[in-house]
């Protein structure tokens, strides 16, 4: 009985996984004795012979000198009388069973909610394991603590003494900006103004709608739930501060009836009572003292106040005043910007 | 089991052991050599007749402790080769459920103590399984097979001492294939009789050609039949050769080509097999179906653990310790 | 009341008793009784056959002593000194640690490896080691280390019960003192793998080992009096590590040390600081790991040298002190 045996490229090493074929020792047609070799291999620069399982005799040659051959694939063909020990799993013979791959169903992937990336500055806190989580707990401000501890590391009693006012330890609690520094501070308000030279071509019910829009768009600077614009309005009887309730929301057209009506009436003394509460940020019109700007004024409970002032007959000053406790001192100069290229 | 000339069936025994061992090998290495199996295969091509002579001098009951090259221990102990070959192919159902390999391979129903990955590192566990058995009064016998090679290690000197101090039932059984990887023994050695050794421990020790099963049985038996006599250890070197090199990445550079070829003129199967024709033990014909049969055995053994389910991570955490019983 | 080597003798005598199988094995164990008079009179009640004097052949000691717990015997091998153990580390962690796992089962070694450990005696390098670390790192080795005479008792006899290779280490300077607690009376075990809280309190958690158990004892003993209460937990078990009672302790003081004989580099006590490092119990800290341990020098001769090499008990509550004080 005779068998066909391919000699395969023999994995030779642990990590092997191609070898080149470099030169026969036989052709077709050679007898060979078991222990011949048969050709030479070359695998991580070291030179292998591969020798003759059995007595036979050199049927075809498979490869050419100089290919690179996976181990596993057939170099050459022997015929030999011997059985020789060799398990074909998959190259010829039984196929190998096509493994089916299932694809894994897409993963549902929430839409992420569109949070705008905090500018991260240098400061850094070392506190106790206990004292960070102390402090979040409690809403406090690592970097307002005093660390009295060795390695000026916060310890737990430098947290459980530090003093709050409660107003402020909530907004900072929803605060993630830092404090810049080398910014200008007045002695006890932390508050930045940024200005901005612009074309004098919007309504206030323009204007309003505007920034309205632009603050919708940073609700993490926002410390309310809704947006409440206050228009002060001068009239003989005093100012008036009516509130335009999330403005950007209504039409255009509506809005500007709005202000019409609203200035109207404040001209006259008569504020809807409903208009008088929830303003979250305001805007002083300064162009009607033919002003440019004036020292900037935050009421308590806001975040970001806006003066528009005279510049030219074309062109208008917009200033953006920010809590600096709240907002960072770029979040400012980005809202001023994004009102400014939405004008 | 008995001498292998004694009847057509010892002779059977011994010629199906020595296929057996041989086809095994030479599967390992077409398996290997298609990148079917991790690591490294060390083989033990053309010195079948060594672990098979000795085997035939002991019982079930008998213990040995193997090495890196052990897979013809393994064999002549009468190992499964399923569950061999499994072992190799790292499946559930290998000896040592994958977590071994070649040379970690221990089969207790059949006295196997474990192959061995470190050179030296069976021959004191041998030496402890002997002393057990003294203790028990187990009238049981330890073999510890080793190479060449680890008589130059601590642990060789350390057993044999302890062995011939307290003339504990064991067998040192070197399997002088005249190279531990790359080293000669003649360059390793600075005594040409490997067997000199054992006057310097008071054990007898004894030379026999490696390749010659009948031989081997002989000096195998009678040390058996020492150390059950509670007469002590006895060294047994048995020269013989390996035809491949240490292990697959061996590129034979130590050794000529003649010294390969000469030896494989000394190929301990067909010596056996002419000789038991000669002697009319067995005729050709049933050589040549006890061939077939090791081979049809070895194809069998690998078909079976091809298809077996591979081992896997869950539980390796649970298998370092044996669990205390309450 | 027993001195630590004599609660290991009685130990082991309980065990000989119940089991035939067990057997001890090293140098000088018999006859002599023992290089620190462990075994002592055990030769004399037992026989040569079941107190092996061996030969110095540690490699050969521990490999029979493999072979034979393989083969259905319980030893019980007394390496001389710990430092000696490297001769014999390959049947000690490639053979004994890993044929259970390796054979996937079929075999194990229940075998046990008693050594002196430790510094103090002026018996200089290589004789003073503490090799926690060594035995620890190596999957399917039990560690004990017993810090009073009462422990060693119930430790060694669980050992010798225990079907896995454990490695038993002894203080050579515990070995002729008796503990603070008496030595129970019959074969009552402490389970391996289980921690010891010592003592409560509620200001600092100590973590020590062996001799540091003792020591640390006394810094807490001495602090209760000024109002600085201690919790000291002993593992006794350094691998497998019952870590449950220190998170349960930290959770409360919120301050932690780690006390131990060997060099800090890579000692074994780091493992504690990892795992807390590591835990939901990390919160809870009020205060940096305080980490005691010997000098990363090999010890040394002279006697004040040798003192200095590794934490005593003025560093141990110097460094209680600082933490209590300046961490709160």
């Amino acid at each position: 009985m005779s068998f066909k045996y391919p000699v395969v490229m023999p994995k030779m090493s642990m990590t092997m996984e191609t070898g080149e074929l470099i030169i026969f020792h036989v052709a077709v047609g050679d007898h060979v004795k078991s222990g011949d070799v048969l050709f030479e291999v070359m695998t991580d620069k070291i030179d292998m012979e591969v020798e003759a399982p059995a007595d036979g005799v050199i049927e075809a040659l498979v490869a050419n000198p100089g290919d690179v051959v996976e181990i596993g694939k057939p170099v050459l063909i022997m015929l030999t009388e011997t059985e020789v020990m060799a398990f074909d799993f998959g190259t010829d013979g039984e196929p190998v069973a096509a493994v089916e791959v299932v694809a894994a169903p897409a993963p549902v992937v929430a839409a992420a909610p569109v949070v705008v990336a905090p500018i991260i500055l240098n400061e850094t806190v070392k506190a106790v394991p206990k004292a960070r989580v102390e402090a979040a707990n409690r809403g406090i401000d690592l970097r307002t603590v005093r660390a009295t501890g060795p390695d000026r590391t916060i310890s737990m009693e430098d947290v459980n003494g530090a003093q709050l006012d409660p107003a402020i330890a909530k907004r900072q609690a929803a605060n993630k900006a830092l404090i810049a520094k080398g910014i200008e501070m007045t002695r006890s308000i932390a508050q930045a103004s940024f200005t901005r030279s612009v074309n004098a071509n919007f309504d206030h019910a323009t204007f309003i709608a505007a920034w309205a829009k632009v603050l919708r768009n940073r609700p993490d600077l926002a410390a309310h739930e809704h947006v409440g614009v206050a228009l002060i309005i001068e009239s003989k009887y005093g100012s008036a501060l009516p509130v335009f309730r999330d403005p950007d929301q209504l039409t255009i057209a509506d809005l500007v009836a709005l202000v019409a009506s609203t200035t109207q009436a404040a001209k006259n003394g008569k504020v809807p009572v409903a208009m008088l509460s929830g303003a979250t940020t305001t805007v002083f019109d300064l162009t009607t003292y033919s002003m440019s700007s004036a020292t900037p004024l935050l009421f308590p409970n806001q975040v970001t106040s806006v003066t528009i002032g005279y510049e030219s007959a074309t062109t208008k000053i917009v200033s953006l005043t920010i809590d600096l406790n709240f907002c960072d001192f770029y979040d400012g100069a980005l809202l001023l910007d994004a009102l400014v290229a939405s004008l | 089991m008995g001498h292998p000339l004694s009847s057509p069936e010892h002779a059977r025994h011994a010629l199906l052991y020595m296929w057996r061992i041989r086809k095994f090998e030479e599967a390992v290495e077409d398996l290997f050599g298609r990148g079917m199996m991790h690591g490294t295969m060390h083989l033990s091509i053309g010195q079948e007749a060594s672990p098979t002579g000795m085997c035939m001098a002991m019982t079930l009951q008998d213990q040995i402790t193997s090495t890196h090259r052990g897979h013809g221990h393994c064999i002549a102990k009468g190992a499964d080769l399923t569950r061999m070959i499994a072992e190799l192919l790292g499946k559930k159902i290998g000896y040592c459920g994958g977590r071994g390999g070649s040379m970690h391979i221990a089969d207790v129903e059949t006295g196997n103590l474990g192959a061995n990955g470190v050179v030296g590192g069976g021959i004191p566990i041998a030496a402890g399984a002997a002393l057990a058995s003294k203790m028990m009064k187990r009238g049981t016998v330890a073999v510890s097979f080793f190479g060449d090679g680890a008589m130059n290690e601590g642990a060789f000197h350390e057993a044999a001492n302890l062995a011939a101090i307290w003339q504990l039932p064991m067998i040192l059984f070197c399997e002088n294939n005249k190279y531990g990887m790359s080293s000669s023994t003649e360059k390793a050695f600075a005594i040409d009789n490997l067997a000199d050794r054992g006057k310097g421990y008071g054990i007898p020790a004894v030379n026999v050609d490696g390749n010659d099963v009948v031989a081997v049985y002989e000096v195998a038996q009678a040390a058996v039949d020492r150390a059950k006599a509670g007469d002590g250890p006895t060294l047994i070197i048995a020269e013989t050769y390996r035809w491949k090199g240490h292990s697959r990445s061996d590129k034979n550079l130590y050794r000529t080509k003649e010294e390969i070829e000469e030896w494989r003129t000394k190929d301990p199967i067909p010596k056996f097999i002419a000789r038991v024709v000669e002697e009319g033990i067995l005729t050709q014909e049933q050589c040549d179906v006890i061939q077939n049969e090791a081979i049809e055995a070895i194809k069998a053994a690998v078909n079976e653990a091809v298809k077996a389910e591979s081992a896997e991570p869950s539980g390796l955490l649970d298998a370092v310790f044996k669990a205390v019983s309450a | 009341m027993l001195t630590m080597a004599e609660a290991v003798r009685e130990a082991m005598s309980i065990a000989f008793d119940e089991r035939p199988e067990v057997f001890l094995l090293g140098e000088d164990v018999g006859i002599y009784g023992g290089a620190f008079g462990v075994s002592g009179d055990m030769y004399h009640r037992y026989g040569a056959e079941r107190v092996l004097d061996t030969p110095i052949a540690e490699l050969g000691i521990v490999g029979a002593a493999v072979g034979a717990a393989l083969s259905g015997m319980r030893p019980i091998v007394e390496i001389q000194f710990s430092d000696f153990t490297a001769q014999a580390m390959d049947q000690i962690a490639n053979q004994a640690a890993k044929i259970h796992f390796m054979l996937g089962g079929a075999l194990h070694v229940p075998m046990v490896l008693r050594t002196p450990q430790g510094s103090g005696t002026g018996a200089a390098a290589q004789h003073s080691q503490n090799l926690e670390p060594w035995f620890a790192s190596v999957p399917g080795l039990k560690v004990v280390v017993p810090s009073n005479p009462a422990d060693a008792k119930g430790l060694l006899l669980s050992a010798i019960d225990d079907p896995n290779p454990v490695i038993f280490l002894e203080h050579k300077l515990l070995y002729k003192i008796p503990g603070r607690d008496p030595v129970p009376e019959g074969a009552t075990r402490i389970p391996l793998g289980v921690s010891k809280v010592v003592r409560e309190g509620k200001d600092l958690t100590i973590v020590a080992t062996g001799i540091m158990v003792n020591k640390s004892w006394e810094v807490a003993e001495k602090l209760a009096a000024e109002g600085i209460s201690i919790t000291l937990i002993d593992p006794r078990t350094i691998s497998p590590l019952d870590m449950g009672p220190v998170f349960e302790s930290v959770e409360k003081t919120g301050r932690l040390m780690v006390v131990q004989e060997g060099p800090a580099q890579a000692g074994f006590i780091n493992e504690v600081i990892a795992q807390m490092a590591g835990s939901s119990s990390f919160g809870s800290l009020i205060a940096p790991i305080k980490r005691l341990a010997g000098m990363n020098i090999p010890i040394p001769y002279a006697p004040q040298l040798e003192k200095a090499a590794v934490p005593q008990i003025d560093d141990i509550e110097a460094a209680a002190r600082e933490i209590v004080k300046n961490w709160r």
